[in-house]
């Protein structure tokens, strides 16, 4: 499909809608009456200081737990009660704040999960021949996203930085509609940065998603449209330029609160 | 939170280890051959009531193996689903329990078996992995129990305390299975098959997938995969392997009672593969041939010891325990120590590297 | 219990109807219809007492396991061999002052010495599981239930070597060797007398005590500084850790306190059953179904679970005795199969 006939087949339904959802643990509430929706093929910033529900939010989208009430539709279906990986199969897809991949594996092991988890070839119990449509689509995206040079290294031995790119790759595996982005430029260098910028920005149109960044230098260079979070709640939405110059959102995130 | 969570995916693959390929391929060829050729040397005792056993039991050890080892799913009920497929071969097929017995021909009787055990041993999946990590354990100890409990007291299936008995290998091909050199080549057939079987699907999509459950099933759930479904269908897969020791077990024996499910023997399964290894399933043949010659010269081993002749569970408990404390992965673990060890040596002067002072 | 009310509605009616009929039948005096079709009421008020009065010995010794686990992650299948041990250190104590024809002078002190001696035993060896062995492997669950294995197939043939194969029974005080009539009746004579229920006074005794402890320990879990950073470890090891607390002294406490629970009931069990090799095991395995069954790491839901399977094996033994094994196991299946974290969940 071409990304103008996928853009068009989104057109009336957003990527994604949250009604207000919330999440307690315990008497707690991560996260509380959430409503927010993104358009196909929209960038999305979501900002806000430690424990204010960023993370806690990505993982109700994706189905690490339910949400206590609300509902969640992707792409116009309700996907509220969903298990995680029957939404990644509609083109879900999400990246880890800190590095979750397969440390014992190499990096095209890696990817060759990705691209299998997305697949029907999941269950296959025989070994992949030389001209699988797997393997294929494995080697394509390995060399996307400029690993190709470390095929066979192991995952643990990768660089930070390296394995950071590799998490991205990850979330690129199959047809990627929609990906929340944790936090990706954590711990990178200023160059590694500029690369990561590259990758988002150069991403296909009809891809939106959503980033979690505390670099706002990054976060409002990839984002076209800026969510602020604040105690679970959704406290400020607006263009990068208005949240930038808030006067609020400054008080509570540029100034004391940030750190 | 994977139980085996310390291992990574390629722990099967010796040659990243400093083993070359030919000479793992050597050692294939040298094991295979001694095993093929063995019948020559050996009496029927050795054969029969050594050889033969370390072979089915193996691959009851195996199947838990696959599902500790590569799974991180450490299921006690391998070895009762080895005896459902035991007890139905028994019930499908013929036995001195008339009574019991249908009395298929084997051709029939031994695949429904299999069959029936592999949806058991689904089932028990099915049931166990709802639950995470160490609750496995616990699980499958009790479902192990209720059946041992439920063969002992049901009389019209399982025939109750004494069993069923008289359940003997087919002649097929002019040949009596039963006799100790054929069923020693059947064992040593099926083993084989069950061995490279294991190892090909843990390195197929399904089997790496199932590694990366292991490892981190939230973010394999999070690449699109359904991670109940591959624990469960491992179940399924494992099951095939038990189901098939169950049976060699039964002609093995050529009867089957609730004291070959008890308890003592689910404990001694497990022995098997933790003490031979879970990272390969070389480990789960290795750890039933250390348990049998021990337990069938344990009288021996123990009188040199200087302890009385009867305290063989006493040796296994204390050389289980003196294992997990000293290796992370059985004598494979302790192989691989001792490999690294060797390798660190400077092959002129003979000292470790890190003693240079 | 109010929100269980107002989420299942259909499942809370089921519980109160069933617990009705129990409450019918216990009272009520049984029309002949009734008798035909599940024989003497006296049969079923034994099976009820029998049931209830297991679920206690179930009870004490789940809820040592259940405690360890919830607050430890340890699945400590040695449970059953800290059962065994108390039993026959209790044993030992009941029978040590015993003269040649086997005759204790003030007998009751001994026994009651026997409970002691057995919760220090186990207490004492607990305290050095957790600090010498479990202590070194923290975090790894694999490999400190592999070790309980092994200790229990090491203590299981050292205790095999000591006290052999033989059946041990601990003689119950005289006082509380009859039975004890209760207001119960199970049937009404022609002549118009009433017959009433008896039973062993020494196993209503052992209920009481199970019901005590248990709400002690209720009490100190929810109640006592130390219950409460016990409760605080369970929820959340991090944070108490983080907060300061020395973790490790808890873990000790409460793994010699559930080892002690365990020689306890080892000694109850010794008094209504009997001691014997094997034992080790199948109390582990009630354990276990109790705790599955119940919730695993709740106290509440051990007395639940441990009263279920209690009076499921006994009612299955007397009304469907070839199955009876399957009727538990049924019970386990159904839990998993629709609640995997078992009847009643603790905090987490």
């Amino acid at each position: 499909m071409t990304d103008i006939a996928s853009r068009l087949s989104g057109a009336g339904t957003n990527a994604l809608e949250l009604r207000g959802m919330s999440r307690y643990f315990g008497a707690l509430a991560a996260l509380s009456d959430i409503t927010l929706t993104v358009k196909p093929g929209e960038r999305r910033a979501v900002l806000g200081s430690n424990g204010a529900g960023k993370t806690t939010l990505f993982n109700c989208i994706t189905g690490d737990f339910l949400p206590t009430t609300g509902s969640i539709r992707l792409f116009g279906e309700d996907v509220t009660t969903f298990p995680a990986h029957e939404r990644i199969r509609r083109g879900l897809r999400r990246t880890y704040q800190i590095s979750l991949l397969f440390g014992g594996l190499s990096v095209f092991d890696n990817i060759y999960l990705a691209c299998a988890g997305v697949s029907r070839g999941r269950f296959s119990m025989l070994r992949p021949r030389k001209n699988d449509a797997l393997v294929a689509a494995a080697e394509d995206l390995i060399v996307t996203v400029n690993l190709a040079e470390h095929r066979e290294t192991l995952v643990n031995v990768l660089s930070y930085g390296q394995q950071r790119q590799l998490e991205i790759a990850l979330a690129l595996a199959g047809a990627p509609r929609f990906i929340l982005f944790d936090e990706p430029a954590a711990g990178l260098s200023p160059t590694e940065r500029s690369d990561l910028i590259t990758i988002l920005t150069s991403l296909p149109e009809h891809i939106g998603y959503i980033i979690i960044e505390h670099d706002m230098d990054v976060a409002l260079r990839v984002s076209e449209s800026v969510t602020m979070m604040h105690n679970g709640r959704i406290f400020k939405e607006g263009l990068p330029q208005e949240i930038e110059e808030d006067p609020e959102v400054q008080e509570l995130y540029l100034g004391g609160g940030h750190g | 939170m994977a139980v085996v969570d310390h291992k990574t995916f390629d722990t099967n693959d010796a040659d990243k280890e400093g083993v070359s390929e030919p000479s793992r391929t050597g050692v294939y060829w040298a094991v295979g051959l001694i095993l093929v050729i063995l019948p020559a040397f050996t009496g029927e005792f050795i054969l029969s009531d050594i050889v033969s056993r370390i072979l089915v039991m193996g691959m009851i050890a195996l199947s838990l193996m696959f599902l500790a080892g590569y799974g991180g799913m450490v299921s006690l009920a391998q070895l009762t689903i080895a005896g459902v497929a035991a007890y139905m071969t028994a019930v499908f097929g013929t036995s001195a329990i008339t009574e019991i017995s249908i009395g298929l021909t084997w051709w029939i009787a031994v695949p429904i078996a299999i069959i029936i055990a592999m949806i058991f041993g689904t089932m028990v999946g099915a049931l166990s992995v709802r639950t995470e990590g160490i609750y496995t354990i616990m699980i499958t100890l009790a479902i192990s129990a209720a059946f041992f409990f439920l063969a002992n007291q049901n009389y019209d299936i399982f025939n109750g305390f004494s069993g069923i008995n008289q359940v003997l290998p087919p002649v097929f091909v002019g040949v009596n299975w039963g006799n100790t050199i054929p069923f020693y080549y059947l064992c040593l057939f099926l083993a084989a098959v069950s061995y490279a079987l294991v190892l090909y699907v843990s390195r197929s999509p399904f089997g790496l997938a199932l590694q990366g459950i292991r490892d981190n099933p939230r973010r394999m759930a999070a690449l699109g995969f359904n991670v109940t479904a591959h624990r469960i269908a491992a179940y399924t897969f494992a099951s095939l392997v038990a189901g098939v020791g169950g049976v060699l077990m039964v002609w093995m024996n050529t009867a089957i009672s609730p004291g070959a499910v008890s308890i003592a023997v689910v404990i001694d399964v497990l022995v098997m593969a933790v003490v031979g290894g879970l990272g390969h399933p070389v480990g789960a043949f290795l750890g039933a041939a250390v348990f049998i010659i021990l337990e069938t010269f344990a009288l021996d081993v123990l009188e040199t010891l200087g302890l009385p002749g009867e305290r063989f569970q006493l040796l296994i408990g204390i050389g289980f325990l003196v294992i997990i404390f000293w290796s992370d992965d059985g004598l494979l673990g302790l192989w691989r120590k001792w490999r690294e060890r060797s390798a660190k040596r400077d092959p002129l002067l003979g000292d470790l590297e890190g003693d240079g002072k | 219990m109010s929100k269980f009310w107002e989420r299942h509605p259909f499942w809370s009616l089921i519980i109160v109807l069933v617990i009705a009929v129990f409450i019918w039948a216990i009272f009520a005096p049984w029309p002949s219809g009734i008798t035909d079709m599940f024989g003497r009421k006296k049969v079923f008020l034994n099976a009820l007492f029998s049931g209830v009065t297991l679920g206690a010995l179930y009870f004490l010794a789940a809820s040592g396991f259940t405690l360890i686990f919830g607050l430890m992650q340890n699945v400590n299948l040695a449970h059953g061999s800290l059962y065994l041990l108390g039993g026959y250190v209790g044993y030992q104590i009941s029978i040590a002052t015993a003269d040649a024809s086997g005759n204790v002078v003030n007998y009751t002190f001994w026994w009651l010495l026997a409970f002691v001696g057995a919760f220090l035993a186990c207490a004492i060896f607990g305290m050095f599981l957790q600090y010498a062995v479990f202590r070194r492997m923290e975090g790894d669950d694999l490999k400190q239930t592999l070790v309980t294995i092994g200790i229990s197939i090491v203590a299981a043939d050292l205790m095999l070597w000591y006290w052999g194969g033989d059946f041990y029974t601990i003689a119950t005080p005289q006082w509380l060797a009859g039975p004890t009539q209760l207001p119960l009746a199970t049937a009404v004579k022609s002549s118009g007398d009433v017959v009433f229920l008896k039973y062993p006074s020494v196993r209503l005794l052992i209920l009481v005590a199970a019901i005590v402890i248990g709400v002690l320990m209720w009490l100190a879990l929810n109640r006592t500084r130390v219950g409460m950073l016990v409760r605080a470890g369970v929820d959340d090891r991090d944070m108490l850790s983080a907060s300061g607390v020395r973790i490790q002294r808890i873990f000790i406490l409460v793994f010699a306190f559930g080892a002690g629970l365990a020689g306890i009931a080892g000694v109850v069990g010794g008094t209504f059953q009997s001691l014997a090799p094997g034992e080790d095991t199948s109390i582990l395995l009630s354990s276990l179904v109790v705790v599955i069954v119940g919730g695993m790491g709740s106290i509440p839901g051990a007395a639940l679970g441990a009263l279920i399977i209690g009076l499921a094996e006994q009612f299955g033994s007397v009304y469907l005795p070839t199955y009876a094994p399957v009727l538990t196991f049924v019970i386990m299946a159904g839990v998993l199969a629709f609640r995997p974290q078992g009847l009643i969940t603790s905090g987490r």
